[in-house]
């Protein structure tokens, strides 16, 4: 997903401009730039980075021009680059282009500009729009005509707005399947990815459809069909409505809409190339000790890994977590630092990773920002392609690096023997139908999950408890509980109850057990056990558990029940309930979701 | 947005007897204001004037209540649904005076402690799809329950599932569809199911998220529930400057009392309670939470009422006890008659009805009496019990003259 934005008024609209791509930022952060028209020629700053980082090197806010269009970026494909960064130029300088889409049959276009001679500056499919376009106009002469004949020869989908030096009076835009909007002003027009960018600077806008394109002037937005230039004339609209909510579509928090989002990180996780996670698990098999680090929520998914490496390729892999890690590591050169960060830009992990450069360890990254920090600093990067994740409190990314870990320890299995070809398979498919089941039980259990909130809300102290790999889940569960509803959650061992903290135990403080499916037979049995020891001090127990687990039912006070799955997802799919019984939880104390007080989206300070 | 909204109104809500019989279902009223009332203000307040009400069952109870809406700054407009053949045909009978326009479509029996109408705009506007509000009740059983995609798209729908154990987010009764869908409507034989089916096949129907206080009123007891959810909202007193008390009275909670209302010495007033304008109260009563009392409610002396709602104009005698209970209008309640609200045996009160016996899903229930009942002295009425409008009962005199 990335941002466009284009103004044009009477004067200087840099200001402007450079606010309706800080609106959009939330549609992608990893690089921006911006076009404008100053004295008949184009200036094009940009670089990698948010917009605020690229305006600090670039200073953005010092260009001038009544005229320019802006972009910000995150990257899916192809590397976060300067050059990478749109907005692009023709190779005449006469001609620059942003764009938001993909086009399909970029690489043949590419050859045949490049054979007529045109030089690329970019790896992107968006700078051949610009160069057709260059070409089209020295044929034609005329700068509608050569945007359309260019345009027509795209494959794919695509919003893209143009402004040239031939005429610095008009913004040329077109739609087909990604999203723009015009938004109209007295003296002031815009184009954008959507309302957002302008709403602080006007409400009466129109929507374009596919197949359409604009040729916008400071006081005039011509619509036309780009098959046969017949105009369209349509009725503009007035907004009425907050920015920030609109960019929910339909949830009222960014926190529940990443939840319902995770059937879709899974899929992303599934298709990150086989090759990238066999050389990790290359790596790891190859190294001495393997370290696994993250903090906060990352360190908790490096617990869950540690479980995976264990169970399912007999390594230990000592999970650390990064605010420690230099001070416990003993890390050299044949060592391996596997690192997890949702930004990449988080100030301990990358101290840590700073620190096993330093000691001449090779080290890897699995982060969701494309182009940040850590994916530049570490040798081999595992871009999670979770997108945007908004809310402070991660989910969708927390999950999804859970699945790559998961797929690694699946692969240094295979690779050293200890799983067979068809556990293997069996877990891979069994991984693979998860997405589906997700959506599905995500909808099936939200009421009940929500009912079990509402009435245990009240209590101001919790127990997360889990046994195996269900121990970190209920470290995280406890996070997000701890991270919305401010409450006390402690997540702890189930084994390790009874060895001191049982004594807190009453019938104020109120434990959430996380059990394993019955065939897990010890972990079952010893989780019940666990459950019985809250009990018997009057101690309110309430708990996830599958279908089939009749003992779980009996010994609960209340539950959740889930559709029986197979291995390796039963703790994935516990901590998807347990990540909505937090939002349900915080929704009924009223707590500020996706923004909890005293909390940052990254915390890039040590 | 200019647009209309139409609110569904023509149903004889009979499962809602006996204050159906002598109105419209929306003409119910709770925490001192009708279902209707709450609707209009809440679409004033989203920028939506003008509204067309579909009526047939009781219709003037609504039309003289309201008229034209000229005093609540709106336009109303009605048309009749005759007969009475489902949503999909009410839905048909306004298609000419929508035209060519979006709509807002409300059923007439839900509450909610604030319509998301704005959010549904805000999210037509920016996507040209339906949608609709879908949210998440206490329980799923009776409604459509409905399967969201991570867009908000809705992607399935199993009308009121059966023997699957479901909770999903259901439909919340309200929409907003374009104009495009009567076409499609016409297409499936008026039934709105089906349209709202077809939509989800074209993956043309998106959800909007109310995470609010939301009740759908199907039975009696869910008037307590609405009036209970409305009241709950509330933040602070609204006490008229020209309510009287005659003496010490105590109050406590949010109270909304409003003018003329005459308060007898003694009496104890615990919140969320509603009095209605020109009320009396006696002396010495006792009126605990979730009490609403319509306009010109008339309280005997050391009378206790708990989480009931009265309609209005109706008089209870001195010395009785009313729980858990709905009074219609011009009620009559003789001295010293008691609604039982529990049962000896705690279990879950049944409620007799046309279809048989009705599981309340309640503990605590007490009576439910139409318009205009009169009801003797000294008379005890059962757990659930329903009494038809107009109906009376004498006064229970154990002792005649004895010579």
């Amino acid at each position: 997903m990335c941002g466009i934005s284009a103004v044009i008024g009477n004067e200087n609209v840099v200001d402007t401009l450079y606010e309706s791509i800080r609106n959009l930022e939330y549609r992608g952060y990893d690089s921006c730039g911006l076009s404008m028209i100053r004295d008949d020629r184009i200036e094009v700053r940009k670089n990698t980075g948010g917009v605020e980082e690229v305006n600090l090197k670039e200073h953005l806010t010092a260009m001038r021009g009544c005229i320019g269009i802006a972009h910000t970026r995150w990257a899916t494909h192809g590397k976060v680059t300067a050059a990478n960064a749109h907005p692009h130029l023709s190779f005449d300088n006469r001609f620059s282009i942003v764009h938001n889409g993909i086009i399909n049959n970029f690489r043949c276009l590419r050859e045949e500009l490049q054979d007529g001679g045109v030089t690329f500056a970019s790896e992107t499919d968006t700078e051949v729009l610009v160069h057709l376009i260059a070409i089209a106009y020295a044929k034609l002469g005329d700068v509608e005509e050569a945007f359309l004949s260019a345009i027509r020869r795209l494959e794919g989908s695509y919003a893209a707005a143009m402004i040239t030096s031939v005429d610095s009076s008009r913004i040329y835009a077109v739609k087909m399947g990604s999203p723009l909007v015009l938004g109209l002003n007295q003296g002031m027009n815009f184009i954008a990815s959507d309302f957002n960018a302008f709403l602080p600077y006007t409400k009466t806008a129109m929507v374009m459809e596919d197949g359409e394109y604009a040729v916008v002037t400071v006081d005039q937005a011509k619509l036309c069909k780009a098959v046969d230039r017949s105009e369209v004339i349509r009725d503009p609209i007035h907004i009425e409505w907050d920015p920030e909510r609109s960019r929910k579509g339909g949830y009222s928090h960014y926190m529940l809409k990443e939840i319902f989002d995770q059937p879709h990180t899974i899929k992303s996780a599934l298709t990150i190339p086989n090759d990238d996670i066999l050389q990790l698990a290359k790596s790891i098999q190859g190294a001495g000790t393997t370290y696994l680090m993250g903090v906060g929520t990352t360190y908790y998914v490096a617990l869950a890994g540690q479980y995976f490496f264990s169970r399912l390729a007999g390594r230990y892999l000592p999970a650390v977590s990064s605010d420690e890690f230099n001070d416990l590591a003993v890390i050299g050169a044949d060592d391996l630092l596997i690192s997890i960060s949702q930004s990449g830009e988080t100030y301990d992990t990358n101290t840590g990773v700073r620190h096993a450069r330093a000691q001449h360890a090779k080290t890897a990254g699995i982060v969701n920002v494309m182009g940040s920090s850590l994916s530049m600093m570490v040798d081999q990067v595992i871009l999670q392609g979770s997108g945007p994740e908004i809310c402070v409190v991660s989910t969708k990314a927390a999950l999804a690096q859970m699945v790559i870990l998961l797929l690694v320890a699946l692969e240094l299995g295979r690779l050293n023997g200890k799983i067979d070809t068809q556990t293997y398979e069996t877990y891979h498919e069994s991984i693979t139908d998860f997405p589906p089941l997700v959506q599905k039980i995500l909808n099936e259990i939200s009421g009940f999950v929500r009912n079990l909130a509402d009435r245990t809300a009240h209590y101001k102290n919790w127990m997360f408890l889990g046994r195996g790999v269900y121990y970190p889940i209920a470290l995280e569960a406890a996070l997000k509980m701890k991270e919305v509803t401010y409450l006390h959650a402690e997540g702890m061992p189930a084994g390790f109850l009874k060895h001191g903290t049982l004594a807190m135990v009453d019938d104020e403080m109120i434990s959430l057990f996380f059990l394993p499916p019955p065939a897990r037979k010890t972990l079952h049995e010893q989780t019940l056990a666990a459950v019985e020891e809250v009990k018997a001090r009057n101690g309110p127990v309430i708990g996830f558990c599958f279908e089939d687990d009749l003992l779980a039912k009996k010994a609960l006070d209340h539950w959740i029940e889930l559709p029986v799955v197979a291995e390796p997802v039963p703790p994935f799919l516990e901590l998807i309930v347990a990540q909505l019984f937090s939002y349900f939880s915080a929704l009924k104390l009223g707590r500020s979701i996706d923004k909890p007080r005293n909390l940052a989206k990254s915390v890039t300070v040590g | 947005m200019r647009m209309k909204a139409v609110i569904l109104a023509a149903g004889p809500a009979e499962r809602l007897r006996p204050f159906t019989e002598t109105r419209a279902k929306p003409m119910i009223r709770v925490a001192g204001t009708t279902i209707l009332e709450y609707m209009m203000e809440a679409l004033r307040g989203a920028g939506i004037s003008d509204i067309l009400i579909v009526v047939n069952h009781m219709r003037e109870s609504i039309e003289s209540h309201f008229g034209h809406g000229h005093d609540l700054g709106l336009s109303i407009d009605y048309v009749i649904q005759d007969p009475l053949n489902g949503i999909g045909a009410a839905l048909r009978c306004c298609e000419a005076e929508l035209g060519d326009e979006p709509f807002l479509l409300l059923y007439g029996d839900i509450l909610a402690t604030n319509f998301p109408f704005n959010r549904l705009q805000e999210q037509f506007q920016e996507s040209g799809r339906a949608v609709a509000a879908v949210t998440l009740p206490a329980s799923s059983a009776d409604f459509g329950n409905v399967y969201l995609d991570h867009d908000m798209r809705i992607v399935g729908l199993v009308e009121k599932p059966k023997d699957r154990h479901l909770s999903n987010h259901v439909f919340a009764g309200i929409f907003l569809l374009p104009p495009s869908i009567f076409s499609l409507l016409q297409k499936v034989g008026n039934d709105i199911e089906q349209l709202y089916q077809a939509l989800i096949g074209k993956g043309a129907l998106y959800g909007n998220l109310w995470d609010g206080g939301w009740i759908d009123i199907r039975r009696p007891w869910h008037i307590l529930e609405a009036n209970r959810l409305m009241m709950d909202d509330w933040t602070n007193s609204r006490i008229h400057h020209s309510v009287r008390m005659e003496g010490p009275v105590h109050m406590e909670g949010p109270l909304h009392i409003e003018e003329e209302v005459v308060i007898g010495a003694g009496s104890v007033l615990k919140g969320p309670c509603f009095i209605g304008r020109g009320s009396y109260i006696g002396n010495n009563t006792l009126i605990r939470e979730y009490t609403s009392l319509g306009p010109g409610s008339t309280i005997g002396y050391g009378t206790e009422l708990k989480n009931c709602v009265l309609f209005g104009r109706s008089i209870l005698g001195r010395l009785s006890y009313i729980g858990d209970s709905v009074i219609g209008e011009r009620v009559h309640l003789g001295t010293g008659v008691a609604t039982v609200n529990l049962r000896e045996d705690n279990a879950e009160i049944v409620m007799e009805s046309e279809e048989g016996q009705l599981s309340s899903g309640m503990r605590k229930l007490g009576a439910f009496i139409g318009d205009d009942v009169s009801i003797g002295a000294r008379n005890v009425l059962a757990p659930g019990t329903r009494i038809r409008a107009r109906y009376q009962v004498d006064d229970l005199i154990t002792l005649r003259t004895v010579l």
